[in-house]
């Protein structure tokens, strides 16, 4: 996510200002059907433990010691979890039952290798580099008819290319900010008509870029230079320029780094709380931006993995197992903490270092893709019996 | 004389038509793509100049070192590295040092390959070269294995690319880059003298660390899913565990744990470090597809992967694999069943199996049948400008803007090979971007890219796209329409 810079918002003004010339036909279908997922994962380990904080867990704070909040720093949830005092966004859908906790989850990954832990994240195997498509791009492809018809693509990824997660046989597309220089309009035109006059299916590409670029530049969602590299709320206009479109993605994939707190964490300031906060003003945007279409939106937010409890020598943790996991949008029926807490005294703990795994994160996909995207997920989840989908997480 | 004829055998066998090519290919076209299906005398100088694998092996162990001893069992590996006479003063800048020595190696490989591609006088070779490694998937994707498809490709893939399947396999089988890729060395026999006694294992401290538990059967499925027989094989889940215990023990000779310290260079190709574990090995015979194999040690496994290398259904898959990449998406039946008789009938030469291919009437009927992928495309492009060399880095960069990080292929069944994943909206349009960012650099009020276009593409380079190479603004606008032509994009 360092593609924002000046050079790409003069492409695209450019672009958006000629678009004219280049009419496409999108507008002339329509979608039937309105429910839309936003994927958010966050790569590098969240710290479960900081974002929802187990206050209430007697073995909390002489566990976790100077990375431990205090109740009254978080934003209380209920008697055992409070949220992270940055999460202000996340804490207001929480009242208004738009967000449901999920705590001490883990997918049955149970090493600690960034690279092996996100491969089973996303593509919802049973073992590492076991699959090479991910679990959404399957879903898309067994939605039905209704969900299908009149789509360009079902799935959308704001990065140059579909993270694994959003690779495979369905039609997905990618946008991304582009760190190469402006493409001459008038050539734009002149390659255009090659196309048409010589090969349908790249006219049929070139057409379904400039379409994307109008979208991202309409949303505005290049608007990214100044907040940072890491900003989230820039990728989130972007996708919900696509998204809030009745011919859009059914979901949409955006990604953030930077989870990987090895040292000087921080505890209500500092590293990761800059890091939630980020999120949190992402979530926000995603929310103001999709307008009416919230409604009708699940966004699940999840990492590859927790971090240990105990701190590290440098006020930082490492790499652990469970960890929470974010459910948001006017689609979801929140207002709640789902987690069979498996408590933080020494002898609970997962190899006497980490927050033991409770629930599966592939009951919650399954689950959600089931109820809200009317997509049986069993297929796609392969050896996940023991992973019953948890059902009514979204409104009936 | 055929032009046509010419500019295909260019396109669709090499890489693209440099100034020049085609009227030195149009006295023969096929005996121009025959006359490249020779094994190679010598490697090509870029690809000489690259290390040997086990220097790749020791390059990911530094990384790996340097992991460890921050990870949380820092402590206890620096006291036993003390106890085996490292000391702490060595392993301080080892990180540092991995970080520049391993972006350098990757800048080095790719850069190595490409300006192989580019300046090669044998780029029907060059292409098979590039078909087969993407055959035999090694990818960087995977940490452990991060540096090793550039030297697993050299030792392994190159010196059979004319020659016989069967040894290709072996070879792939054993060099250390696929060992580590699809996790062979932590495979052992349940029965295995390890298995009965722990303690009996070494402990790896360095490179793909873990602890050996039992029988992996990953490199054993892939061997007969995407190596050999296909999908559609006629292999069961049993005959994917016969094998797995067959190549249990296969693994290759790790390098001393000083030589992660010091400046050591590895010297040893895959081939000197491959290595049969005795300890590892699942003792006594074993049933793959109906047929015993009662040999000890290494041969049981060298007698199973001969049988399979030259399999009635890998004849079928490797020919319908090489017409897919040569002919088209969907290969016409007729001529996927000629290679395949030819496989069968050679016991699986492949130079033989091209020569059928090149005979093909179906391989020279529709000139653009195939799109493209990035690193293809680039290197076209750059034979068409007569660019020899790229800076380090440059055309790996190009090539990923594009979709394409070379050597990151998702998964072991390599990059595909149908236009679908790549004839992207947002990919041809950085495609587009990236005809125009080399255009501004390259073009010049003299350079008519019109005759860049005949000597690339000679009679194939349509009337549409003459005309609009013709009607440009400028020929820096000429050379972008011609690039991101449709002749351009596809072969």
């Amino acid at each position: 996510m360092h593609r924002h810079g000046p050079v790409g918002i003069s492409r695209r003004a450019a672009l958006s200002a000629g678009l004219a010339t280049l009419a496409f036909p999108a507008l002339a279908f329509g979608a039937s059907s309105s429910k839309r997922l936003v994927v958010v994962i966050l790569r590098g380990g969240m710290d479960g433990l900081a974002a929802v904080a187990p206050v209430g867990d007697p073995a909390y704070a002489s566990a976790r010691r100077e990375l431990a909040l205090t109740r009254a720093q978080t934003l209380p949830l209920d008697a055992t979890f409070g949220l992270h005092p940055r999460l202000t966004t996340l804490h207001g859908l929480y009242a208004a039952r738009e967000l449901t906790v999920v705590h001490a989850a883990s997918t049955p990954y149970r090493e600690r290798s960034h690279f092996d832990a996100q491969n089973m994240l996303e593509t919802g195997g049973a073992r590492p580099y076991a699959r090479d498509s991910g679990w959404l791009n399957a879903a898309l492809g067994a939605l039905g008819a209704e969900a299908r018809s009149g789509r360009r693509e079902l799935g959308l990824a704001i990065a140059p290319q579909a993270p694994l997660v959003l690779r495979g046989d369905a039609n997905v597309a990618t946008w991304s900010p582009s760190p190469m220089p402006d493409a001459n309009q008038d050539t734009i035109a002149r390659l255009m008509d090659l196309y048409r006059a010589r090969d349908p299916a790249l006219a049929g590409a070139l057409d379904s870029a400039i379409a994307a670029n109008a979208i991202a530049m309409d949303a505005g969602g290049m608007a990214g230079g100044r907040a940072g590299a890491r900003a989230v709320a820039p990728l989130a206009k972007a996708a919900a320029g696509f998204l809030r479109r009745p011919d859009g993605p059914v979901a949409a994939v955006i990604e953030m780094s930077g989870w990987d707190t090895h040292a000087n964490q921080g505890v209500d300031g500092g590293q990761l709380a800059n890091s939630l906060a980020l999120l949190d003003a992402g979530v926000a945007t995603l929310k103001t931006e999709l307008g009416p279409a919230w409604a009708d939106t699940a966004v699940v937010i999840m990492t590859e993995f927790g971090r240990t409890v105990a701190p590290n020598g440098n006020r930082g943790s490492d790499h652990g197992t469970a960890s929470a996991l974010f459910l948001t949008g006017g689609a979801v029926a929140g207002g709640r903490v789902i987690a069979d807490w498996p408590g933080l005294a020494q002898a609970q703990l997962y190899e006497g270092r980490d927050l033991r795994p409770t629930t599966d994160v592939r009951a919650v996909l399954k689950g959600l893709l089931g109820d809200h995207l009317g997509v049986n997920a069993a297929a796609i989840f392969p050896d996940s019996a023991g992973a019953a989908p948890l059902r009514g997480l979204v409104r009936a | 004389m055929s032009l046509e004829q010419a500019a295909i055998a260019a396109n669709r066998f090499g890489f693209g038509a440099r100034p020049g090519d085609l009227r030195v290919i149009a006295g023969d076209p096929r005996g121009w793509v025959k006359a490249q299906l020779t094994p190679e005398r010598a490697l090509p100088a870029p690809l000489a100049a690259l290390p040997p694998a086990e220097d790749d092996v020791l390059a990911f162990g530094r990384f790996f070192v340097a992991q460890r001893l921050n990870g949380p069992n820092g402590d206890r590996i620096r006291e036993r590295l003390e106890k085996q006479g490292v000391s702490s003063a060595q392993m301080q800048p080892v990180e540092e040092a991995f970080r520049q020595h391993f972006r350098a190696r990757y800048e080095a490989s790719t850069k190595a390959r490409l300006d192989t591609a580019f300046a090669t006088d044998r780029p029907v070779f060059e292409r098979l070269a590039h078909f087969w490694a993407n055959h035999f998937t090694v990818s960087a994707q995977k940490p452990q294995a991060a540096a090793m498809p550039a030297s697993f490709e050299r030792e392994a893939i190159r010196p059979h690319v004319a020659g016989r399947f069967a040894d290709m396999l072996l070879a792939s089988t054993k060099h250390p880059g696929m060992t580590i890729y699809l996790d062979n060395w932590m495979s052992i026999g349940p029965n295995s003298a390890w298995a009965k006694n722990p303690a009996s294992m070494p402990r790896y401290t360095f490179g793909p660390g873990g602890r050996p538990s039992g029988l992996n059967e990953n490199l054993a499925r892939e061997i007969l899913e995407l190596h050999a027989l296909g999908v559609t094989g006629g292999y069961g889940q049993g005959d994917v565990q016969a094998l797995a215990a067959i190549l249990t023990g296969w693994t290759y000779e790790r390098p001393a744990p000083r030589d992660y310290f010091n400046e050591s260079v590895g010297k040893r190709d895959g081939a000197a470090m491959f290595r049969f574990e005795p300890g590892a090995h699942e003792p006594g015979a074993k049933t793959l597809m109906g047929k015993p194999y009662t040999a000890a040690g290494a041969a049981q496994g060298e007698a199973a992967l001969a049988d399979i290398a030259r399999h009635p259904a890998t004849a079928r898959f490797i020919a319908t694999k090489l017409a897919r990449h040569y002919i088209a998406d969907a290969p016409p039946p007729a001529a996927v069943a000629r290679i395949e008789q030819t496989f069968v009938r050679t016991g699986g030469d492949l130079r033989a199996c091209m020569e059928t291919l090149v005979d093909s009437p179906e391989a020279w009927a529709q000139p653009f049948a195939k799109f493209k992928r990035p690193e293809e495309y680039l290197i076209s492009v750059m034979r068409g400008l007569n660019i020899r060399q790229l800076g380090p880095g440059v055309g790996a960069i190009a090539a990923a803007n594009m979709g394409q990080r070379l050597y990151t292929a998702a998964g072991p069944d390599g990059w595909a090979d149908i236009a679908a994943p790549w004839l992207t909206g947002d990919l041809v349009w950085k495609r587009m971007e990236w005809a125009e960012a080399l255009s501004q650099r390259v073009a010049r009020a003299d350079v008519d890219p019109l005759s860049i276009g005949d000597a690339a593409l000679g009679p194939l380079l349509s009337a549409e796209t003459r005309e609009a190479v013709r009607r440009a603004q400028s020929p820096q606008q000429g050379m972008v329409l011609l690039f991101s032509s449709p002749e351009f994009q596809r072969r």
